[in-house]
C-alpha cells in the first residue's frame, strides 16, 4: 500500500456534497485541521474518506436506517453519481457505487483508512468485554496457535493412555510367563528368561510329531477292519459257489427228463428256428436236404423247443451262478490287494523317523496271511489309544507353546513401547510448556504494549492526575473476554465506574489511537470526526498537541472539528510542536453544498495589506497591532514577565511592551536558520529583538491613533508612521515565527526555545535576572 | 503483514528448535501449518522424534 503524500480528496454527489467538492492538501503538512460550525459538512468530507478506504459511510449507521447505501448519494442524484477521487504525490484513484459495494480502480491505489466518530469514541469502553476482545482481537488473535497447541495436548494425553495400557499389557503378559513358568515346573532362575528361551523353540517339531501320530493311527485304523472284511468274503464266495452247484443239480434233473444229447439238440433247435425266421419258403431240409418231410418243418421246430424250455432256464441260472462266483473270487481278490497296500502303508508309518521315541509300536510285522489279523490285532489294541494320548499331549505342547511365544512376543514391543512413550513424553510435555509459555508471553506483551501505549496518551492529555495506569487483561475463566481498567485515587477499578465523561471520551480516543498506531501507520489515513466535542477546556490544548504528536505516525490524519478555539490556537499556529494545515468550512447550502474558505494566517494577511497599492494604514495598524499584542503575550508569558493583573487577563500594548524590560530585551536574540555548510551543519543568523521592540515601544502609538479609534490626532500623523508601525511588526514576526513551524515552544535544548526543526532559536531559555 | 498467529509461530518454533525439540528443517516447515492451526497430532509426534533421533546420534 501507498505511503505516498495526499494531494487532492475531491466529492462529488456523496452526501452534502450536491456540487463537487474539492479539498486540496499542504505539502508537508501531515495534519489537516477541517474546521466548520454544525452543518457545513465536516462529516461528508469524513464519509468520503470511509467511502474511499472502507466502502462504507459510517456516519449513517446507528441511526435506525437499516441498510445506508440508499442515502449516500445526495438529495436528486443517483447512486452512480457518487464519486470520491483520490490524488495522492504518486497516483490518482476513484470510488464508485459498484452494484453490490464500493468499488476503487484502480485497487492497488486504495488508501488505508481508519474512521473514529464522536459516537463511536466510547464504543470500545462500554463494550461488553467479549465485543471488546473482537475489537482487539486482530493484535492478540492466536486461535491457530492456541488449535495447535490443542493438538499437542491431545497427543500427550493419548501418549499417556498409550503408555498406561502398555504398562499393563507388560504386567499382564509377565504374570501370564510366569504360570507358564509354574507349570512347567520352574526349570529356570527367571520366569522371562525362561520364556524368551522358549518361545524360540521350533512348533514345527510339534507338528510334525504329530503328524506322524495322525498318520500311524489312520494306518492302523484302516487295518482293523480286514479281518471282518475277509471274512465276509470268503462267506459270499462260498455262498456263491454253493448257489452254482445247486443250478448245476437243477439242470443235471432237467437233462434226465431229455435225451442224453438234449442240451445240444436244443442249440440245434435254437439255430434252426433262427435260420427258419430268415428263410420262410423252404424247398429242402436245410440239414439233410430232403424235401421229404419240409412241408411245417418251422412248426414242428418251435414245438419241441418249447419241449426243452425247463432245460434252457436251468442253463440260464447256472450262468447267473457262475457270474457270482467270479465276482465273489474277485471282490476277495482286491479284498486282498488292498489288505497288501495298507499293510505296506502302516509299515511305512511305523517306519517313520518323526514318531516319537517314546511311544510303542507292534512287535511282529503285519501277519501276511489275512487269517492271522485278528489275533495280531487283539494283541495290539492298546496302542492307538497311547498314540491318541502321545498325539493330545503334543497339541497341547504346541498350544502352549504358541501361547508362550505370544506373551513374549507382546510383553517385548510393549515394554518396548512403554520405553519409547517414556521417551517421547517428556520431550511432548516439555515443548507444549514452551508453546504455553510462549503465546502466554505474547498475549500479555501485546496487551501491555497497547495499554502502556494507552496510558502515555492518556498521561499526556492528563498528566499528574495518576490516571495513566490502564490495564487491559484476558479473562482468564472465560474465552475471548478482555477486561479495561485503570487507576483511580490509588486503586486498581473499572474505568466506567469512577471516571467523568470527559475522562472516559479521552480514555477512549487514547485506545483507538493506540490500537490504529500498531497496524501498519505509515500506510493509514487517521480520519477523527469531531471527537474533541466533550474534552473539557483545560484538557484541550493537552488534546491537541497530543493529536499532532500522533498525526505524525501516521500517513496523514484528518481531524474535523466546531470548537472555536482550535481555531484560534491553529490561526495563531499556537502549537507547541508544530504546524498543521488548516480549513475552513463555511454554512452548507443546498445550491453549492460544501465550502471551503481560504483561513489566511494575521501575518500573512499583515504582508497582503502592506503590499497592496496604496496600503490601508487604518487596516494596517489595526491588523500589525492584534499581531503585536500575540507577539508581546507569547513572550510575557514565556519569559513570567510582570503585567498589571486585571479581571479577564486582558492587557493592551500599553501594558504589555514595559513588561518586556532592558535587560530582557537585550538578552532576546533569535538564530535563524539560513541552511546547512559544505559538511552538513545547520547554519544559522543570530538577529537581535531589542531594536525591533524598542522601535515598537517609540511608535506604538501608531496603533491606537490609526487602528483603534477616530481621532484628530491621525490627522496630524503621516501615513508612513502608521506603515512603518506594521512593517516592524512583519519583521518581528518574520524573526520570531516561522510560516511553517509556528512560534518556538519547545525547551527541549535545555538552553534555548525552538521550533519544530528548530528553524528558530530563540535565546535566552530564562529570563535574566 | 504477519497475523499474530505467524508472529508467534515462529517464536514458538525458534524456541522448540532452540531446545532440540525440533530439527532446523522442521522449524521452517511446520510454520504456516501451525499459525494456520493445522497442525495435528501426528505432525507433532513426528517433529518430536525426528528431532529425538536426530539428537541422538553422534
Amino acid at each position: 500500500m501507498s505511503t505516498s503524500a495526499l494531494k487532492k480528496l475531491t466529492i462529488e454527489h456523496l452526501r452534502g456534497s450536491v456540487m463537487p467538492f474539492s479539498l486540496p492538501f499542504e505539502k508537508g503538512k501531515r495534519l489537516t485541521v477541517v474546521y466548520g460550525e454544525n452543518g457545513t459538512g465536516k462529516s461528508t468530507i469524513c464519509d468520503a474518506f470511509e467511502f474511499l478506504g472502507k466502502g462504507n459511510v459510517g456516519s449513517l449507521d446507528n441511526r435506525g436506517l437499516g441498510k445506508t447505501n440508499r442515502y449516500w448519494h445526495s438529495l436528486g442524484k443517483k447512486p452512480t453519481d457518487v464519486s470520491v477521487t483520490f490524488e495522492t504525490a504518486t497516483a490518482t484513484c476513484r470510488a464508485a457505487v459498484g452494484k453490490s459495494e464500493v468499488v476503487v480502480m484502480p485497487p492497488e491505489h486504495r488508501p488505508r483508512v481508519e474512521v473514529l466518530r464522536r459516537n463511536q469514541i466510547l464504543s470500545l469502553i462500554e463494550a461488553k468485554p467479549a465485543e471488546r476482545y473482537a475489537a482487539i482481537s486482530r493484535f492478540i488473535d492466536v486461535s491457530g496457535i492456541e488449535a495447535s497447541e490443542g493438538c499437542l495436548r491431545e497427543l500427550i494425553r493419548d501418549t499417556k493412555a498409550g503408555r498406561d495400557v502398555a504398562i499393563a499389557r507388560v504386567l499382564e503378559n509377565r504374570e501370564a510367563i510366569q504360570q507358564f513358568w509354574e507349570e512347567a515346573g520352574k526349570p529356570a532362575a527367571d520366569p522371562l528368561i525362561w520364556g524368551e528361551s522358549e518361545s524360540k523353540r521350533d512348533a514345527n517339531a510339534f507338528d510334525t510329531e504329530i503328524k506322524a501320530l495322525s498318520d500311524l493311527q489312520a494306518a492302523y485304523a484302516r487295518l482293523t477292519d480286514y479281518p471282518e472284511q475277509t471274512g465276509n468274503a470268503f462267506t459270499r464266495l462260498k455262498e456263491t459257489q454253493d448257489s452254482l452247484d445247486t443250478a448245476q443239480k437243477a439242470i443235471d434233473q432237467s437233462l434226465a427228463g431229455v435225451s442224453a444229447d438234449a442240451t445240444e439238440i436244443v442249440s440245434i433247435l435254437e439255430s434252426a428256428k433262427i435260420y427258419f425266421s430268415k428263410h420262410s419258403n423252404l424247398a429242402v431240409c436245410p440239414l439233410c436236404e430232403s424235401a421229404e418231410n419240409v412241408q411245417g418243418l418251422s412248426g414242428r421246430v418251435n414245438e419241441r423247443i418249447v419241449a426243452f424250455a425247463a432245460l434252457l432256464k436251468a442253463n440260464a441260472n447256472k450262468a447267473q451262478k457262475e457270474q457270482d462266483v467270479h465276482r465273489a473270487n474277485q471282490q476277495l481278490e482286491l479284498l486282498q490287494n488292498s489288505a497288501k497296500q495298507h499293510v505296506e502303508s502302516f509299515s511305512l508309518c511305523r517306519k517313520n523317523d518323526s514318531l516319537p521315541v517314546d511311544i510303542s509300536l507292534p512287535g511282529p510285522p503285519v501277519p501276511e496271511n489275512l487269517s492271522d489279523w485278528s489275533t495280531w490285532l487283539a494283541s495290539n489294541a492298546h496302542l492307538p489309544v497311547e498314540w491318541k494320548k502321545a498325539e493330545s499331549t503334543r497339541q497341547d505342547k504346541k498350544q502352549f507353546l504358541s501361547t508362550l511365544k505370544r506373551a513374549v512376543k507382546t510383553c517385548t514391543e510393549n515394554t518396548l513401547a512403554q520405553k519409547e512413550l517414556d521417551a517421547l513424553l517428556p520431550r511432548l510435555e516439555q515443548a507444549l510448556e514452551i508453546a504455553e509459555e510462549e503465546r502466554r508471553q505474547f498475549t500479555d506483551a501485546t496487551l501491555a504494549k497497547i495499554a502502556t501505549e494507552v496510558g502515555r496518551l492518556y498521561e499526556v492529555v492528563h498528566p499528574d492526575e495518576g490516571l495513566n495506569k490502564i490495564s487491559l487483561e484476558l479473562d482468564p475463566a472465560k474465552r475471548a473476554s478482555l477486561e479495561i481498567g485503570a487507576s483511580f485515587c490509588g486503586q486498581s477499578t473499572s474505568p466506567q465506574a469512577y471516571f467523568s465523561d470527559s475522562h472516559l471520551d479521552t480514555l477512549g480516543l487514547c485506545v483507538f489511537l493506540a490500537l490504529t498506531a500498531l497496524e501498519r501507520p505509515a500506510e493509514t489515513i487517521l480520519v477523527l470526526d469531531d471527537i474533541l466535542a466533550s474534552v473539557d477546556e483545560p484538557h484541550v490544548e493537552r488534546m491537541i498537541e497530543m493529536l499532532y504528536d500522533e498525526a505524525t505516525k501516521f500517513r496523514h490524519c484528518v481531524i474535523t472539528t466546531h470548537y472555536r478555539p482550535w481555531k484560534q490556537t491553529l490561526r495563531w499556529g499556537w502549537l507547541q510542536n508544530g504546524q498543521c494545515q488548516f480549513v475552513e468550512l463555511t454554512k452548507w447550502t443546498a445550491v453549492n453544498g460544501l465550502t471551503l474558505v481560504r483561513t489566511v494566517p494575521d501575518v500573512e494577511r499583515l504582508r497582503q495589506l502592506l503590499a497592496e497599492t496604496p496600503p490601508d494604514p487604518q487596516l494596517v495598524c489595526s491588523k500589525a497591532g492584534v499581531i503585536l499584542e500575540a507577539a508581546l503575550d507569547f513572550i510575557t508569558q514565556l519569559y513570567e514577565c510582570a503585567v498589571p493583573r486585571r479581571p479577564g487577563g486582558l492587557y493592551t500594548l500599553g501594558d504589555l511592551l514595559p513588561a518586556v524590560d532592558k535587560k530582557l530585551r537585550l538578552a532576546l536574540m533569535v538564530e535563524v536558520f539560513s541552511g546547512v555548510d559544505a559538511s552538513g551543519i545547520p547554519t544559522f543568523k543570530p538577529v537581535q529583538l531589542a531594536p525591533y521592540i524598542d522601535e515598537l515601544t517609540r511608535i506604538a502609538q501608531a496603533r491606537n491613533v490609526f487602528g483603534c479609534h477616530f481621532t484628530q490626532l491621525s490627522f496630524d500623523l503621516l501615513d508612513a508612521d502608521a506603515l512603518a508601525f506594521g512593517q516592524q511588526v512583519l519583521e518581528l514576526m518574520s524573526t520570531l515565527t516561522d510560516g511553517d513551524a509556528g512560534w518556538p515552544r519547545n525547551s527541549k535544548s535545555g538552553s534555548y526555545w525552538a521550533t519544530t526543526g528548530e528553524s528558530r532559536r530563540l535565546h535566552p531559555l530564562k529570563k535574566p535576572s | 503483514m504477519s497475523t499474530p498467529s505467524e508472529v508467534l509461530a515462529a517464536r514458538i518454533l525458534k524456541r522448540l528448535s532452540a531446545e532440540k525439540l525440533l530439527t532446523e528443517d522442521d522449524e521452517k516447515k511446520l510454520a504456516a501449518k501451525m499459525a494456520a492451526g493445522k497442525l495435528r497430532p501426528e505432525d507433532w509426534r513426528l517433529a518430536v522424534e525426528k528431532a529425538a533421533e536426530k539428537g541422538a546420534k553422534p
